[in-house]
């Protein structure tokens, strides 16, 4: 399998994540992309201009990566914190149009400052790895960790409250959960999950531009959640994997390729309504999709 | 314009509280067959390439066999991406994720067929008019005159087809509650397409529109103005027939205000709006306040 559909697809399943966490608290936000564009920048920002964290030897630190991706995740973090206490006030749809502009007018700032390249983006963004293996098994290594963390995430108190306000948002504020600071923590949670991917994605890209972050980034994002299923962070991790994998493994279908995505995009929730979380589901998945071409028939 | 565009989406929201992200794609449908019946030909990309319609009609015949045309392929969508989710009484949020699946299928399919070369819908389709008029000592370009009567009528028929017919009505019955019309002898379903019918006519026009007064920009060109047309709606009032045109009006408006010196942040203007609009007003200009439901 080629590694560098693998590091996409790690870095897909991270991004279904972000987009999973506000939406397991019920709350719909598209803003992720829009973080994942922020860590991106701030990654291209620091390690194009700012030669210290170069270090001596061939390839880029992997320690700046790290600093990048911390200073990355406090950066998303405040700014979903400042964005949060505003918007999480609006429900439902609101919230879902409110994430999208904020994530248009982050992607059209982008395209005009000077500083971020304008159109054409940054380039040359240094290499920590010599290949795309070493990104796989950085990345890899990354989801392990924050799927752990929403796993731990969803056995403890805060994670019990969140689930309560998606099933009923008043009935959780009357058994006195803090519903506005879960869903805070929720939406800050999702951003940092963001910026991180956006950290790790600019250096696998080499580049990166205002496109990356926009309007089709954030529904690509939610069909993951939606399509691998909201309830289990496994859902969105799978999601992610798959529909990522999606287009590159339809690549001998040529230029139907894009039409079948669609047709995958608008079957799968009239199919599989809650996702793809079952084990059932996931075997009736395999039959739907024999992969073609050089995967063979083994399952994903 | 984006009060036309807008129209089609707030028809289908005010019904189905839902939104729809295939409005876009059937936007450029519009845009593509206008382009098409006026005699277009096609470019050299695409399985069409160089195929040429042997009639060529003139240009307001052929925007409402367009409007037509995008009508039916609105009510295909609704068939297949909403209805089955509809009766399920399925999370609305599914019907987001469906339609933009429908959504991507069109629009891959017009570059499949088409190219994604952009095309311009010539004025001279119009027939003999002059280039420019003009109002009162200022200069207007024929094609801005005939896009602002053209839509002037639609929101006209509109407004007063909703105000004032039964099924006009009907149509109001079925999106305050949908049961409720049901039981009161409504055929809400029926309602329903009629919505997404009506939406797809004014989105396949706005589109047809679009291309002759500014040029069709490749397949993709219609999601932007979806994006923008939330702004729209949002502006002024999700659901609200007045309130999209009103919204249209205004984003149009602050947009040709924007300095030259920063052309380029054009596009955040209706963002902008949108999202300081959600943060005061969430209900809109001309919306109605919406009660929460215990």
């Amino acid at each position: 399998m080629d590694v560098s559909l693998l590091q996409q697809m790690l870095l897909g399943a991270l991004l279904g994540l972000s987009v999973y966490l506000p939406l397991r608290c019920g709350q719909l936000s598209l803003a992720s992309p829009g973080f994942y564009a922020i860590g991106g920048t701030v990654a291209a920002l620091l390690s194009t201009r700012w030669p210290a964290l170069g270090g001596t030897g061939a390839t880029y630190p992997i320690s700046s990566v790290l600093l990048e991706m911390g200073l990355a995740a406090v950066l998303t973090g405040a700014i979903a914190a400042a964005i949060g206490t505003v918007v999480l006030r609006l429900r439902g749809i609101y919230l879902a149009i409110a994430t999208i502009a904020l994530v248009e007018i982050l992607r059209v700032i982008t395209l005009n400052l000077a500083i971020t390249g304008g159109a054409l983006g940054i380039f040359g963004i240094p290499q920590p790895f010599y290949g795309p293996e070493g990104y796989a098994l950085f990345t890899g290594a990354l989801l392990a960790l924050v799927c752990w963390l929403c796993d731990r995430l969803e056995r403890t108190r805060p994670g019990l409250a969140m689930a309560a306000i998606r099933d009923d948002e008043l009935a959780a504020a009357s058994q006195g959960i803090d519903t506005a600071r879960f869903k805070l923590l929720a939406f800050v949670l999702s951003a940092v999950v963001a910026g991180i991917t956006g950290v790790v994605a600019a250096h696998f890209l080499n580049s990166w531009n205002a496109k990356l972050g926009n309007f089709d980034a954030s529904i690509t994002s939610l069909a993951f959640v939606v399509f691998g299923g909201s309830r289990t962070w496994l859902g969105p991790v799978l999601g992610g994997l798959l529909l990522t994998a999606l287009p590159e493994v339809l690549r001998p279908a040529g230029d139907l390729r894009l039409i079948v995505f669609g047709l995958v995009i608008l079957l799968g929730p009239l199919l599989v309504p809650q996702g793809l979380v079952s084990p059932e589901r996931l075997q009736a998945l395999g039959r739907l999709l024999p992969r073609p071409g050089p995967f063979g028939r083994q399952a994903p | 314009m984006y009060a036309l565009f807008a129209l089609g989406y707030t028809l289908v929201f005010s019904v189905l509280g839902v939104i729809n992200f295939s409005h876009g794609a059937v936007f450029t449908l519009g845009a593509y067959l206008t382009f098409l019946l006026i005699g277009g030909n096609v470019g050299a990309n695409g399985l069409l390439a160089g195929v040429q319609l042997p009639f060529a009609l003139p240009f307001l015949p052929a925007l409402v066999l367009a409007g037509l045309g995008s009508a039916l392929v609105a009510l295909l969508i609704e068939r297949v991406a909403f209805q089955p989710l509809r009766q399920r009484e399925a999370d609305p949020l599914l019907s987001l994720i469906t339609s933009l699946g429908a959504g991507v299928i069109v629009v891959n399919l017009i570059q499949l067929l088409m190219g994604a070369e952009s095309h311009a819908i010539p004025t001279s389709s119009l027939g003999n008019l002059p280039a420019a008029l003009s109002l009162g000592g200022a200069k207007v370009r024929t094609v801005q005159v005939v896009l602002l009567a053209i839509a002037t009528v639609f929101v006209v028929a509109l407004t007063a087809w909703i105000e004032g017919s039964r099924s006009g009505k009907a149509l109001q019955a079925v999106s305050e509650d949908p049961t409720t019309a049901q039981l009161l002898g409504i055929n809400s379903s029926r309602m329903i397409q009629l919505a997404f019918g009506l939406g797809g006519f004014l989105a396949g026009i706005a589109g047809g529109l679009v291309g002759l007064s500014v040029s069709i920009a490749g397949p993709y060109f219609g999601i932007g103005y979806g994006l923008k047309g939330l702004g729209v709606l949002v502006l002024g009032g999700l659901g609200s027939v007045p309130g999209a045109v009103l919204g249209g009006l205004i984003i149009g408006l602050a947009e040709a205000c924007v300095p030259a010196d920063f052309s380029g942040y054009k596009d955040a203007v209706a963002y902008g709006f949108l999202f300081l609009m959600l943060l005061i007003r969430p209900q809109g200009l001309l919306g109605r306040v919406l009660a929460t439901k215990v």
